[in-house]
């Protein structure tokens, strides 16, 4: 571990042009989109020389690189601007209660993808050859082949018009009957992926030498799958965590828009056909920041899992 | 052997997992889901789900883009607006000009000045004090004060005498309003136009609390001090909007709510409807033909009732091919819009005839549209300098996705059946798509326009007029011009309505707009809401209502 802190330093120092480059592309490629926030929110009811004066008055007539300058270096100072569309809200007040909503509503999912989703991914592979395997990956095809957009009527009609056991929509915490279809949806969408990601790699490394070595010199099976094959597959499912963790920030649009939840996914569709500017810069500046966090944070746990990885 | 210890233990982990799963589940429904936890944890009674309060209605909402009377511009908006805050005068469900803190008010024989008498006990809701005509003359002062930025200053208010001064900060009051004391407003208005009193029901001419802006300027609307027959009691951005009744409102009948709660979660308004959770939803053309049918149980609680808009088909009348009045004709006539409407919007809506909506001020059953003749259509096209032979045709929508509607199919359709020419369809996000009909870059698109207030003048005038900012078909005819100047200081309304019923004739023949449906508001009440109905503009309609539940 000795490593550790200058490779930390060094990998922060690297993110400072990645960061330079998606804020850039992201500004840019926002400004030179056709139309402007003035003209979706007016929608064709103002006279253009109006939605000229009030575009100058926002600046939005400024050289592209001069409104990015004073975008950032508004955005350094912590503060991430006012909305363009909900006219003198703050982006910062609009997002951050989103995104909690967001991050409750894909948290259990989370968790009980991988309960599900690893186990299952083991036993199936153990079971390669029999009829378990084939059985269990045809399931969890066809599970993560049905679209949430088709569950969600299907779970809504059932439960909510015909057995009458959960209200359909809103957003009552993550205590709440509310949660319940979400949540289901939600797992099943990313449950089957995680089987499916574990069973591929617990059966590459059973085809490894060092687990025939393994086997030869003796240990338990239990021993080997436990000790060598699992640990030599945590690797790929790190990774995987780190892209599903990615969703707790991102949120599900879908699952928002069909059960109304006001959650980040929907504001972030909202932001970016409405032209909100600066709501989905922010958006964007923070979910790379994390993005690259999480990455560190994943390499560091590589070199833990897995001795061979080197700080480097 | 070992192996199988193993799976078993997995086994085990698992099964005891989705016990307690579902055990949490369990006991979270037997509790009945109220209980909140976490940042959002909210008073039950107060969410969108939550147990409903003796006397309040339920509605599905959109968020508010803004709360500001000067700066609004979308209807969602200001369906809150109008309840939160007053003017002079307002429209009532009838969409007839009633007082509201003006008790009346006389004009000059030359038509050119309104003098407005106010009630003396009208207050702001939240702060409880006195409204006076220095109040109005602020509001409107404020509205067309360039750094407010109002959207509709010009539109609304730029009829009166010194306002475009103001708006173009070349003046820092608006000389034409006089506050001569404090129940007495006079304002001037530049010519003798007799919708003038119409634009003042719009919120750009609402009143609102000087103290309160002053005090303020960035976050008053977050508890707008208005004299609407509602408080604005909770916004929660995405979640939820919460009204209140204002015990002090002074207009009759006062409101009769004890509260009114959007749901701005979205989600199936129309579950939502039938699983009791809110007491309204509009209705799609996917459920049409199930809510129609009379063994429905949903039929009883169907109303439909038009609305003030009209959807066109508009061509830029100075590109080819649509410069010849003859191409634009014949596109119109071969169009079978009742066929469309019969198929493909399964009645919902009426075909259009002329260019006004029935409802509006003026509308004349007698003005009859183009009509479908494919026949004539054809020779018409013949008959053009193209003479049959267009270059080509683009039709621009405003949208996303990769499915037009059946509605643009079934045209396409019909003009290459009817005309033989194949019309390729162009989508533009909605972004691009208005700020590119105003520069009039398109040949040929599809829109609606909704009337903002009820006069013939806010369809015709502003797109058809030549030097109109809004005629975006660059439409330019001398004869319509000249009777459309004629209208505007037309003073006798039986004269004024007769004259743009001759313009729209014309408009009609001529075809810069082929107009193409009517706007109808299909829609689910419960049977304990009383009162309600659809307006076809927004007015302050909930003071109307009430729920016998």
């Amino acid at each position: 571990m000795s490593g550790a802190l200058p490779f930390i330093i060094r990998r922060l120092l690297a993110a400072i042009p990645v960061l330079f480059l998606v804020s850039a592309a992201t500004f840019a490629l926002g400004r030179f989109a056709p139309g402007d926030p003035v003209t979706v929110r007016t929608g064709g009811k103002v006279s253009p020389e109006r939605v000229e004066a009030i575009r100058e008055s926002l600046g939005l007539n400024d050289p592209v690189p001069v409104q990015y300058l004073r975008y950032m270096g508004k955005f350094l100072r912590g503060d991430f601007g006012e909305s363009y569309r909900r006219q003198g809200r703050e982006v910062s007040e609009i997002i951050f209660p989103k995104m909690w909503v967001s991050a409750q509503l894909n948290v259990i999912p989370f968790f009980l993808a991988y309960l599900i989703g690893v186990p299952l991914g083991i036993y199936s592979a153990l079971k390669r050859g029999s009829w378990q395997d084939p059985a269990i990956t045809s399931i969890l095809l066809f599970l993560s082949a049905v679209p949430t957009v088709v569950w969600i009527p299907m779970l809504v009609y059932v439960f909510v018009l015909r057995l009458d056991l959960i209200p359909t929509v809103g957003w009552n915490g993550i205590f709440s009957t509310s949660i319940i279809l979400p949540i289901f949806v939600l797992t099943i969408g990313s449950f089957a992926g995680v089987a499916r990601v574990v069973r591929i790699s617990m059966i590459q490394v059973m085809g490894e030498d060092f687990i025939r070595t393994a086997h030869a010199k003796g240990l338990r099976s239990s021993t080997v799958v436990s000790r060598h094959i699992l640990r030599n597959s945590l690797l790929v499912l790190a990774n995987g965590i780190i892209a599903s963790l990615f969703s707790l920030y991102a949120g599900s649009l879908f699952v928002e828009l069909g059960f109304g939840i006001p959650g980040i996914g929907r504001e972030m569709f909202e932001a970016i056909s409405g032209r909100d500017y600066d709501l989905f810069m922010a958006l964007t500046m923070i979910g790379a920041i994390s993005f690259i966090l999480a990455n560190l944070v994943l390499d560091i746990i590589y070199t833990i899992i897995d001795p061979r990885i080197r700080y480097a | 052997m070992n192996e199988k210890k193993l799976l078993i233990g997995l086994g085990a982990v698992v099964g005891v997992l989705v016990l307690a799963v579902i055990g949490v589940t369990a006991v979270v429904i037997a509790r009945g889901g109220g209980g909140g936890s976490g940042s959002n944890a909210s008073d039950p009674k107060s969410s969108a789900a939550g147990p409903r309060v003796q006397g309040e209605l339920r509605l599905p909402g959109d968020d508010p883009l803004t709360l500001d009377p000067a700066l609004v511009t979308d209807v969602s908006s200001a369906t809150y607006i109008v309840e939160l805050f007053g003017g002079l005068v307002m429209l009532d469900k009838d969409l007839k000009i009633q007082p509201d803190i003006a008790k009346e008010w006389t004009i000059s024989p030359d038509g050119l000045k309104y003098t407005f008498k106010l009630r003396d006990d009208v207050t702001f809701s939240q702060s409880g004090r006195r409204v006076t005509a220095t109040d109005f003359k602020y509001s409107m002062e404020r509205a067309a004060n360039p750094q407010t930025d109002s959207p509709t200053a010009d539109t609304y208010l730029g009829d009166i005498v010194g306002a475009k001064d103001m708006i173009r900060n070349r003046a820092k009051e608006i000389s034409g309003i006089k506050v001569i004391d404090d129940t007495t407003l006079e304002i001037t208005i530049d010519a003798p136009k007799p919708y003038f009193l119409a634009k003042l029901t719009y919120p750009t001419a609402f009143v609102v609390n000087k103290d309160q802006i002053d005090k303020d300027r960035r976050n008053w609307t977050r508890k707008p001090d208005g004299t609407g027959p509602f408080k604005l009691s909770e916004w929660k951005i995405g979640e939820r909007v919460v009204l209140v009744p204002n015990e002090k409102y002074h207009a009759d009948p006062k409101p009769n709510l004890k509260r009114v709660t959007y749901n701005l979660a979205g989600g199936s308004v129309l579950t939502q409807y039938e699983n009791g959770e809110i007491d309204l939803a509009g209705v799609g053309v996917n459920d049409i033909d199930r809510i129609r049918d009379k063994s429905e149980k949903l039929n009883k609680e169907f109303i439909e009732k038009p609305e003030l808009t009209t959807s066109y088909l508009a061509f830029n009348t100075r590109q080819p091919p649509f410069d010849d009045p003859k191409v634009r004709q014949a596109f119109g006539m071969a169009i079978d819009k009742q066929r469309i409407v019969d198929v493909v919007l399964k009645k919902i809506v009426p075909p259009a005839e002329g260019i006004l909506p029935p409802g509006m001020p003026s509308y004349n059953t007698a003005i009859k549209g183009l009509g479908f003749d494919p026949a004539r259509a054809k020779q018409l096209l013949q008959e053009s300098k193209y003479q049959g032979r267009l270059p080509r045709v683009v039709l621009t929508l405003s949208g996303q996705g990769q499915n037009v509607g059946p509605t643009v199919e079934a045209m396409l359709e019909m003009w290459k059946a009817n005309l033989g020419v194949e019309v390729e369809v162009e989508q533009v996000e909605t972004a691009t798509f208005f700020q590119d009909v105003n520069r009039g870059k398109y040949q040929m698109w599809e829109l609606g326009w909704a009337a903002d207030y009820p006069d013939p003048e806010n369809f015709l005038d502003i797109h058809f007029f030549s030097e109109s900012r809004q005629n975006s078909t660059q439409y330019n005819n001398p004869e319509v011009d000249k009777l459309l100047l004629q209208a505007r200081t037309e003073r006798d309304n039986e004269k004024r309505f007769q004259i743009y019923n001759q313009v729209e004739r014309i408009l009609v023949q001529d075809a810069a707009w082929v107009p193409l449906f009517y706007g109808s508001a299909p829609l689910l009440v419960k049977p304990y809401v009383k009162g309600f109905q659809t307006t076809g503009l927004v007015v302050p309609i909930l003071r109307y209502v009430s729920v016998e539940k």
